[in-house]
């Protein structure tokens, strides 16, 4: 373990933990108002990173019912990722008109609301394939405009090396808890937003538009989502229209990682499974997949809440 | 009829394969439990039938056995799924609610990652040209048929007899169970470890069945749609499961015309079913013959 080894992986596993956190994030504000799993924010995530693609390249594949269109104008790639976040936001709320809002104004079993999330993910991500086709997407080289690929520097002579979208993942990310956090605990529609997660029908009695802010909640939920799945696809690359289901089952290994429904949790969970992630040593790396999950089986073994949770009263 | 079975006995054996599935996700549920485990164990039946029906040091025992090498590769895989149930399922049981299903699907992603890194599994691309049992695929009914008998006859008598009714009242009210003085994590450990047991014996049946057995038998979509079986069937009777697999599984084939998009509305279906049949299929039938009967009652 050298002095390089250990700053590379804890720079590896700080951003791309940032963006688990951000992600996780939208988990975490549905299940504190709703009590309930949101499963289609993988496919949400998926939709933000194709959008903000097709904003920032302005073309597409060569399969799937698009191939060969071409946008009339692209976008730099910043105002394409707010642009894509905003319609990822977008379709956080048509999954909360189609899946949840029938199923609560029937009072239906909250197993059900699993399976329509679930469904709405089902079309969400065959739709981007009828569309996109099932083919990789890379960003281009140059989607940062003329910013070099990367930072190199020595720790005690050994290189280090820091890509600049790695960078640019960290940063969006704090920009994007910090504010969040503010809006939370600062504001009065943040104030409201809590008062609906503590108890609906208090809330409600008081003159919160409950429904509006549920609707409000899955906007924010799909934007986070959509913005951590471009971050996730411009360092990554997207592999296809399932690029969503693996971060998708990662998220909530962060979310009970941390403690569900606690903001500071999702934090803590994403960094800590990032961090995981990257100190893994490198003849382990074909297990990396299996880390995430075997921390939260743990986690759920030894402390169930979470590590930030509360340990939630049975009540009679 | 003949070219009916000749092209649609794959279907025909598919969706009784994946009602078991299906009725290994109902028997937790009984106790109230979400358990999405059912495919990990599913997953380990088929690579236990797929290495002992491979494997060139088996080659001999095969030799011997002949036809009986199946039913040897089914004992294995149940023992395999029980000792593995009861030692996921002693720690997680004590689990509730939503924590329950995050702990099952880490549990089949675990497994997942697992063999995939295990060379005896083969890696990515699996193990194939697994012996098969039978000419047609039609003829698996012969293996998943009374299994299915079996798994049905257990449900409908649980119902009647002293164990399933305690199983059933943890469903209800686990605290007023548990106040009672049944030991509930007792009765929610045994229809789980029953369901994965049942999983992996259709695993087992399903490596030749299938001819190859890969890491993409385990996927989170997979244990999706048996938990899908059993709430689009209906969740309060052992029939639930059957009717959701044979709609679930046919959809596809009814769609294919429209090729490309069929899988969008095949997304539409679920999301409909959870909004316009909340209890099922079967819970849609049984009170429409309630309401029908009592047209008739009031008539005469």
């Amino acid at each position: 373990m050298t002095p390089a080894w250990f700053i590379q992986s804890l720079l590896n596993g700080l951003s791309i933990g940032s963006v688990y956190a951000v992600f996780a994030l939208g988990y975490t504000l549905v299940f504190s108002i709703l009590g309930i799993i949101n499963f289609a924010h993988g496919a949400v995530f998926t939709l933000g990173a194709y959008l903000t693609y097709a904003l920032a390249v302005g073309s597409f594949g060569l399969n799937g019912l698009l191939a060969g269109v071409s946008l009339p104008f692209t976008l730099p790639f910043f105002p394409a990722l707010l642009l894509g976040g905003f319609l990822a936001g977008l379709a956080g709320m048509a999954v909360e008109r189609l899946a949840f809002r029938p199923l609560r104004r029937r009072g239906a079993d909250a197993l059900l609301a699993l399976v329509s999330s679930l469904g709405v993910a089902l079309i969400l991500v065959n739709l981007i394939q009828y569309l996109a086709g099932a083919e990789i997407y890379a960003f281009p080289a140059d989607v940062f405009g003329g910013l070099p690929p990367a930072v190199i520097f020595r720790v005690a002579g050994k290189p280090v090396a820091v890509r600049t979208a790695q960078i640019i993942l960290f940063a969006v990310s704090l920009i994007m808890l910090a504010g969040l956090m503010w809006a939370i605990s600062r504001t009065r529609a943040g104030k409201a937003l809590r008062a609906v997660a503590e108890n609906t029908d208090t809330a409600a009695l008081l003159g919160i538009n409950v429904n509006l802010f549920i609707l409000g909640t899955f906007f924010l939920s799909g934007v986070l989502g959509g913005m951590a799945g471009t971050l996730i696809g411009t360092s990554y690359g997207i592999s296809g229209p399932y690029f969503g289901v693996a971060y998708g089952l990662k998220g909530l290994a962060v979310i009970v990682l941390g403690g569900l429904g606690s903001i500071p949790g999702a934090v803590l969970g994403g960094l800590v499974i990032g961090l995981g992630e990257a100190f893994l040593p490198a003849d382990m790396s074909s297990w990396k997949e299996a880390v995430p999950f075997v921390l939260l089986f743990a986690v759920l073994l030894i402390r169930p809440q979470g590590l930030l949770g509360e340990r939630m009263e049975q009540k009679v | 009829m003949d070219v009916f079975f000749s092209s649609y006995g794959f279907l025909l054996a598919m969706v009784v394969q994946q009602a078991l599935l299906g009725l290994s996700v109902y028997y937790p549920l009984l106790a109230g439990q979400l358990s999405l485990a059912s495919i990990g164990f599913y997953s380990l039946g088929g690579y236990v039938a797929a290495i002992m029906g491979t494997h060139p040091a088996l080659a001999a025992l095969r030799e011997s056995l002949g036809f009986w090498m199946f039913p040897l590769e089914w004992l294995c895989a149940l023992v395999l799924s029980i000792i593995l149930g009861l030692a996921v399922g002693l720690p997680v049981l004590r689990l509730r609610g939503i924590y329950l299903a995050l702990a099952t699907i880490a549990f089949a992603q675990v497994v997942n990652v697992t063999v995939l890194n295990m060379p005896i599994a083969g890696g990515a691309v699996g193990i194939f040209a697994i012996p098969q049992a039978f000419d047609s695929r039609l003829a698996y009914l012969f293996f998943f048929g009374p299994l299915l008998v079996l798994a049905l006859a257990v449900a409908f008598r649980l119902e009647r007899i002293g164990p399933g009714r305690v199983i059933l009242s943890i469903r209800e009210d686990e605290l007023a169970a548990a106040a009672m003085g049944v030991p509930t994590t007792y009765y929610k450990v045994l229809p789980f470890v029953w369901g994965c047991a049942l999983a992996g014996v259709t695993g087992a049946m399903s490596a030749p069945f299938l001819n190859t057995w890969n890491a993409r038998q385990g996927t989170f979509d997979a244990s999706v749609a048996c938990l899908a079986y059993v709430l689009i069937g209906g969740a309060r009777s052992p029939w639930g499961p059957v009717f959701g697999a044979a709609l679930l599984v046919s959809l596809p084939e009814v769609l294919r015309p429209l090729r490309d998009s069929r899988m969008i509305l095949n997304g539409v279906v679920l999301v409909l079913a959870c909004v316009y049949l909340p209890r099922g299929i079967v819970g849609a039938f049984s009170s429409l013959s309630r309401r029908m009967r009592g047209v008739k009652e009031a008539a005469s």
